[in-house]
């Protein structure tokens, strides 16, 4: 009797989890097929501050979240956020988990292929984190130097592009404040990554430690909030949302408390 | 007499992989591209395989001897290590000891950090010497009470005892498991990835992230394992062979 009652039990479980699967998938679909926009799900990877970071109490803040928030007030969208990592953010777009993704993503041809971009909102320049010390002064004088960058971005791209894709001294970590820190340590003689990161560090790190260069060969790149091809009725409203901002200095004053005025 | 010559088509790679992306959405040609990183993940994944088993044998073994000595000053500390490396995980311990304890103690004796391939070694040779040591333990005790008795009463000394007529009856008993801490221990040598380290799924990751390429990297990198582990299960094998005829 008692095997009997847990094998029930364990059946009674099984069938409710999968009844919880099927009614999941059903509201999916009536999501898509719907004509009213129902709160759509954002995702991001909050460790990238400023542009996105999770505070001790769990709230995701930064810059882009702040853009986020205006164009979603702008354009009436009701969105919920979440900080998936860099990875699956990408995953979850292609499985229709997330609907758009902020994560200070540069719009380049190669994504462009898998996802749309809404018009740029930020932007960016790679930029060059080293020891105060160092005697480097372009991307070309790393040369066989131990260079940190965070795994698949841009700054990853262009140290790749200078010194070959699978460059020995090449350390791609999951996130920038991880090659930060074996900066700090003297692991990596220098980080190359966005403006808008390394500039921040740069001023939390201290000055007389640390130096921030520019090299002419990094060309400027944009930032665009990712959404999945085709799906045009949110890409528009994000789109017309942005323009709001734009034109009522929405976006100018958040742009000034994240990076000064421009 | 006239010779017959054929148009032998000639087999075009290109051509194969173009066949994998229409059909498969796999494409071949990335692996190609981070060829560089898969060959140095290849080496690096049986350096830090091999540095983990010599040192993971080193602290295993005298764990273990501390384990079953009698003196509960040595049985105390050795029982804490291995409650604290087999009770915590692996990834937690590799990012604690990279960031962590090795920049802090290299500071204490005003050395610089360790490179993180140094961490990778650290960190796997702990990690491998706390389950070692469970091994030792339970081979030494599996060895009937008597054998060590008798070769105390022949008057050998206990260190005699241990060296010439227990770990050798142990050790043929610990093979099987120490095979497969072994395997295991390879296979979690992909964990040291999330500190930079280039190894085999490093070279995967990278490939595929770059690219959006999302078969062909892991699949190499997993040819790759089940590579090693096949070599390394038949090395151990050949032992268990060996020493099971010696008795």
């Amino acid at each position: 009797m008692r095997k009997l009652g847990l094998t029930m039990l364990l059946i009674g479980a099984l069938s409710f989890t999968a009844l919880g699967c099927g009614n999941n998938e059903a509201t999916d679909t009536d999501k898509s097929k719907g004509e009213k926009m129902d709160t759509i799900k954002i995702g991001t990877d909050a460790a990238y501050p400023p542009f996105e970071k999770q505070e001790g109490n769990g709230d995701i803040t930064g810059f882009d979240i702040e853009v986020l928030d205006a164009i979603a007030k702008a354009s009436g969208l009701e969105y919920t956020i979440e900080n998936t990592g860099w990875d699956p953010l990408f995953y979850g777009i292609d499985n229709g988990k997330i609907d758009a993704g902020i994560s200070a993503i540069t719009i380049t041809d190669e994504r462009k292929e898998k996802y749309d971009f809404t018009e740029p909102y930020f932007e960016a320049k790679q930029v060059i984190l080293l020891p105060k010390d160092s005697t480097v002064t372009s991307l070309k004088g790393l040369e066989g130097k131990n260079i940190g960058v965070q795994s698949a971005t841009t700054g990853e791209v262009v140290v790749q592009q200078a010194f070959g894709k699978t460059y020995e001294n090449l350390k791609g970590y999951d996130d920038t404040p991880s090659a930060i820190e074996d900066l700090k340590l003297g692991r990596l003689d220098a980080v190359v990554a966005d403006n808008g990161v390394l500039l921040e560090y740069a001023k939390k790190l201290g000055s007389d430690k640390f130096k921030v260069i520019e090299d002419a060969s990094f060309e400027p790149e944009y930032y665009g909030i990712i959404t999945k091809k085709g799906n045009t009725q949110l890409l528009d409203k994000l789109n017309e949302g942005l323009k709001k901002i734009k034109e009522d200095g929405t976006y100018d004053k958040i742009y000034a408390k994240y990076f000064g005025a421009e | 007499m006239r010779l017959v010559t054929r148009d032998v088509k000639k087999v075009n790679l290109g051509d194969i992989n173009n066949w994998f992306i229409e059909n498969f959405n796999m494409d071949w040609s990335v692996v190609v591209d981070y060829k560089g990183y898969f060959i140095e993940g290849f080496f690096l994944t049986i350096q830090l395989t091999t540095v983990g088993i010599i040192f993971g044998l080193i602290i295993g073994l005298i764990l273990g001897l501390m384990r079953v000595s009698g003196n509960r000053w040595l049985i105390r500390p050795a029982q804490i290590y291995v409650d604290i490396f087999r009770g915590t995980p692996l990834l937690l311990q590799i990012l604690a000891i990279h960031k962590a304890v090795l920049p802090t103690l290299a500071d204490l004796v005003g050395l610089d950090a360790p490179s993180s391939v140094t961490s990778a070694f650290v960190a796997l040779s702990l990690n491998a010497g706390a389950y070692i040591a469970e091994i030792f333990r339970g081979g030494i005790q599996s060895i009937d009470k008597g054998q060590m008795e008798a070769a105390r009463s022949l008057g050998m000394s206990y260190a005699q005892a241990m060296r010439f007529v227990i770990l050798p009856q142990a050790f043929k008993r610990m093979l099987p498991p120490l095979g497969n801490e072994f395997i295991a221990l390879m296979k979690d040598s992909s964990l040291v990835m999330v500190i930079a380290v280039h190894e085999i799924t490093y070279a995967a990751s990278t490939a595929s992230k770059n690219t959006f390429e999302v078969w062909t990297p892991y699949i190499v990198a997993g040819v790759m394992y089940l590579f090693l582990t096949y070599i390394l299960s038949r090395i151990v094998a050949y032992l268990e062979r060996r020493y099971s005829t010696s008795q």
